[in-house]
C-alpha cells in the first residue's frame, strides 16, 4: 500500500518534470518575441536570448517604427484583419449551427453523409487544397476580404459542425417539441429557443475560429491580392524598410501587437473553449 | 365544445434491422407487417367535452405515439382525427389549438418562469397586458406566483413541473395532452400532484387526455381509462368498470394492487341458464346475474382461469373455509396485512383489515400458519382458456 503510493507520487513528480520542459519549450518563442520587441535592432541577432538591459534597451521606438514603416498603412491591415474576422466568425457561427441542427435532428442519409463528410475536412491538411484553391477563389472573386469569409466559412464547417452536433444531441428533443406546439415554425424554434441554448458551444467555436483567422496567414497570403489587401500577419511579413531591409526589433514589436488581443480574448474566456471541446468530443 | 375523436388511427413505424451485427432485434411484442412495426393499431376512441382520459398500460404499449399523433408531433399513418368536428390529420400542431405537458418538463432553460409561461401567448400576438394577466392567474392557480422571476433551473422538480402546467393551460388550449407529467417526481410529490391536477381540473374548461403507465394514477384521475397493450386498445371504460369487468386477462391484472389471484379452474354448465366453478375438487357457485351473463353468451362448460382479487378473498376459521394455505409472507401495511399464501400449490394474495367493524384488532398471522379461506359467486372473474377475454363480456 505505502509503497504503491510512493511509486505513484514519484511518477507524478517525473510527470511534473516532463511537462515542465515542454512548457518551457513552448512559452520560449513568446518570451523571445516579447524580449526582442524592446531591444535596439542590431542586437536583436546578436544577443538574441539577452533581457534588453542598458545599451540594448529601446523604450518603445520599436513600437512607433513598426507602426509606422513600410510601404503599408498599418492601420489598413488591422481593420482588414478585424473585418475578415468578424464576418468570418459570424457566418460560420450562423451557418454551421443551423446545418448543425438539421443533421442532428433529421435522420437521412444525405445527412449522414454531410455530417461525415465535415468530419472528414478536419483531417484534411490545408496544404492539400491550397494551389488548388487560390485559383478557384480569384475566379469565384473570393480574393477581397469582403468575400473571403465564404472560403473560411469553408474551413471552419468541419470542426464547427463537429462541436454543434455533438451539443445539439445532448439537447432533449422535447424543448423543440413543445416550442412547435407553443406556436414556432422551423425558423421561430431555431431563433427563439435553440440559438439560446447553443451559447456555450457559440462561445466557444466562437473563440476557436477568432483565434484561427486572426492569426492566420497563410489563406489571406494565397487568395487576397496583397498588394491591394493585407491582413495582419501578412503586414508583419512585408515589413522592411526602404532599402529592402528587415527591422527585427520593429517586426517582434508588431508581432507583440498582434497577439495580445488574442492573448488577453484567450484568458478571459478559456474555460468555455475546454467546456465546448469536451461536450462536442463526448456527444459526438 | 372540444370534443376529440379518434377513428381507427394507427401508427406504423418503419422496421429497422439492428443496427451491429449481432445484436439482437429490439425485444417487441408489436405486430411486424409488410408495412413496417405496428405501434398503435385500429384506435377508437370518441373523447366528450371536458372529459378527462387516461391512457395506461406498460411501457412501449403505444400511449406516448397516440398522443403524440393527437398533438401532430407524429405523423398518422392511418384513421381520421377530429378534434372540435375539425379533420385535423395534416394540421399543424400550433393550429390544433392543444397544449401539451412532457414528462421531462421542456421548459425553455434561457427564459424566465414568466417568459415560459408568456412564450405561447407572444407567438399568438397577444397584447402585453392580457400576458400579464393571465400569466399572473395561472401562476396564482399553480401556486408559483413566488418563482415566476427564476430560471427553470432553480427551480425544484416539482415546481418546475407546475410551470410546464402553467404554460400549457394560460393559452385556454381546447385539448390538454400530459405525457406521464407525474413519472419524475418521487412518490411524496407525485401524491401531492395527482391531488392538484384534480383541482385543476374542476377549474379550467378543457378536455384532458392523459398518459400514464401507474394504473392508480390512471384509476384516480381518469373519468374514463383507456387500457392498451402491444398498440391494441384492451378495454375503455370508467375505473369501477374496469376494475369490476375486466375485459380480458391482461386488463385485470393490470388494473388493481396487489394484482388479482388466478386459479386454473373449470366452468360446468349444469342446465339451462345455470353454471358452477369446480376448484380443487370443490365447487363456486356463481351468483345469478354472472350466470345470466354467461347464458347470454352461450358459454358451454370448459376449463377456465378463474381470477379473484386479494380483497375479495375472506379469511375463515379451519373448518368453514373451503381453501387451505400456509402463510409465507406477511405484509403488515398498517390499515390491512397482505398475505401470501402458499395453497393449491401456488401463490395467493389476501388482504386482511387489521381491525374488524367492532375496532378489535385481529391477532397477528405468524409465518407458517395453517389459514382457510373462501370467496363468493360475486366476485370471481371467468376468463377463456383459449383467447382470455372475459366469458361475462358479449363477444
Ligand atoms: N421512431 C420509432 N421507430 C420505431 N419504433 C418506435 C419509434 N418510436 C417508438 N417506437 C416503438 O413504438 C412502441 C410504442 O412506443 P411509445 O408510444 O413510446 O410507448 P409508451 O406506451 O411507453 O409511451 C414501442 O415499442 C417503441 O419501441
Ligand atoms: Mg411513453
Amino acid at each position: 500500500m505505502n509503497s504503491s503510493l510512493s511509486a505513484e507520487n514519484r511518477r507524478k513528480n517525473i510527470l511534473s518534470a516532463v511537462l515542465a520542459v515542454i512548457c518551457v519549450i513552448y512559452v520560449l518563442p513568446v518570451v523571445a518575441v516579447v524580449i526582442n520587441s524592446f531591444k535596439l535592432n542590431t542586437y536583436v541577432k546578436t544577443n538574441t536570448f539577452d533581457l534588453p538591459r542598458g545599451e540594448m534597451w529601446a523604450g518603445f521606438s520599436n513600437f512607433i517604427k513598426g507602426m509606422t514603416f513600410g510601404n503599408y498603412p498599418f492601420m489598413k491591415s488591422v481593420l482588414y484583419s478585424v473585418v475578415i474576422t468578424i464576418i468570418s466568425t459570424a457566418l460560420i457561427l450562423l451557418f454551421t449551427s443551423m446545418a448543425a441542427w438539421y443533421i442532428a435532428r433529421v435522420d437521412s442519409k444525405i445527412c449522414r453523409a454531410v455530417y461525415y463528410l465535415c468530419v472528414f475536412s478536419m483531417v484534411v491538411p490545408f496544404q492539400m487544397v491550397m494551389f488548388t484553391l487560390s485559383k478557384t477563389a480569384d475566379k469565384l472573386r473570393l480574393n477581397t476580404p469582403w468575400t473571403i469569409p465564404i472560403v473560411y466559412l469553408g474551413f471552419g464547417a468541419g470542426l464547427a459542425i463537429f462541436m454543434f452536433v455533438g451539443f445539439v444531441k445532448s439537447i432533449p428533443l422535447e424543448i423543440e417539441e413543445a416550442a412547435q406546439i407553443d406556436g414556432c415554425g422551423p425558423l421561430r424554434t431555431y431563433f427563439s429557443v435553440v440559438f439560446p441554448m447553443l451559447r456555450p458551444t457559440m462561445i466557444s467555436v466562437g473563440i476557436l475560429e477568432i483565434m484561427w483567422v486572426w492569426n492566420d496567414y497563410l489563406l489571406p497570403v494565397l487568395v487576397l491580392d496583397i498588394n491591394e489587401y493585407r491582413t495582419l500577419p501578412i503586414h508583419i511579413q512585408y515589413l522592411k524598410g526602404s532599402y529592402g531591409t528587415v527591422d527585427l526589433g520593429a517586426t517582434m514589436a508588431l508581432i507583440l501587437l498582434s497577439i495580445i488581443p488574442v492573448i488577453i480574448f484567450y484568458l478571459s474566456c478559456q474555460k468555455y473553449i475546454i467546456k465546448g471541446v469536451a461536450a462536442g468530443a463526448v456527444k459526438g | 365544445m372540444s370534443e376529440v375523436s379518434l377513428k381507427h388511427i394507427k401508427k406504423i413505424y418503419p422496421y429497422t434491422e439492428p443496427k451491429k451485427k449481432g445484436e439482437a432485434a429490439r425485444p417487441t411484442n408489436l405486430k411486424i407487417t409488410d408495412e413496417g412495426v405496428v405501434a398503435v393499431e385500429d384506435f377508437n376512441l370518441d373523447i366528450a367535452d371536458r372529459e378527462f382520459v387516461v391512457l395506461v398500460g406498460p411501457s412501449g404499449c403505444g400511449k406516448s405515439t397516440t398522443l403524440r399523433m393527437v398533438a401532430g408531433l407524429e405523423e398518422i399513418s392511418g384513421g381520421e382525427l377530429y378534434i372540435d368536428g375539425r379533420l385535423v390529420n395534416d394540421v399543424a400542431p400550433k393550429d390544433r389549438d392543444i397544449a401539451m405537458v412532457f414528462q421531462s418538463y421542456a421548459l425553455y432553460p434561457h427564459m424566465t418562469v414568466r417568459e415560459n409561461m408568456a412564450f405561447p401567448l407572444k407567438l399568438k400576438k397577444v397584447d402585453q397586458a392580457t400576458i400579464n394577466a393571465k400569466v399572473n392567474e395561472a401562476a396564482e392557480i399553480l401556486g408559483i406566483t413566488e418563482y415566476l422571476e427564476r430560471k427553470p433551473k432553480n427551480l425544484s422538480g416539482g415546481q418546475r413541473q407546475r410551470v410546464a402546467i402553467g404554460r400549457a393551460i394560460v393559452r385556454e388550449p381546447k385539448v390538454l395532452l400530459m405525457d406521464e407529467p407525474l413519472s419524475n417526481l418521487d412518490a411524496k410529490l407525485r401524491n401531492q400532484m395527482r391531488a392538484e391536477i384534480i383541482k385543476l381540473r374542476q377549474r379550467i374548461n378543457t378536455t384532458f387526455i392523459y398518459v400514464t403507465h401507474d394504473q392508480t394514477e390512471a384509476m384516480t384521475l381518469g373519468d374514463r381509462i383507456v387500457i392498451m397493450k402491444d398498440g391494441v386498445v384492451q378495454q375503455i371504460g370508467t375505473p369501477q368498470e374496469v376494475f369490476d369487468h375486466p375485459a380480458n386477462l391482461f386488463v385485470s391484472g393490470f388494473i388493481g394492487v396487489p394484482q388479482m389471484n388466478y386459479f386454473n379452474a373449470r366452468l360446468v354448465k349444469k342446465g339451462e341458464g345455470s353454471y358452477e366453478v369446480e376448484l380443487d375438487g370443490k365447487t363456486v357457485s356463481v351468483s345469478p346475474d354472472k350466470q345470466a351473463r354467461l347464458a347470454a353468451n352461450g358459454v358451454e362448460s370448459q376449463d377456465i382461469t378463474l381470477g379473484v382479487r386479494p380483497e375479495h378473498v375472506a379469511l375463515f376459521g379451519e373448518e368453514s373455509g373451503m381453501f387451505h394455505g400456509t402463510v409465507e409472507v406477511s405484509e403488515m401495511m398498517g390499515s390491512s396485512v397482505h398475505l401470501h399464501l402458499s395453497s393449491l400449490g401456488q401463490n395467493v394474495i389476501v388482504i386482511v383489515q387489521t381491525m374488524d367493524l367492532q375496532g378489535q384488532h385481529k391477532e397477528g398471522f405468524k409465518i407458517g400458519q395453517e389459514v382457510a379461506y373462501t370467496f363468493g359467486g360475486n366476485v370471481i372473474h371467468m376468463f377463456s382458456k383459449e383467447d382470455e377475454r372475459n366469458l361475462e363480456l358479449p363477444r
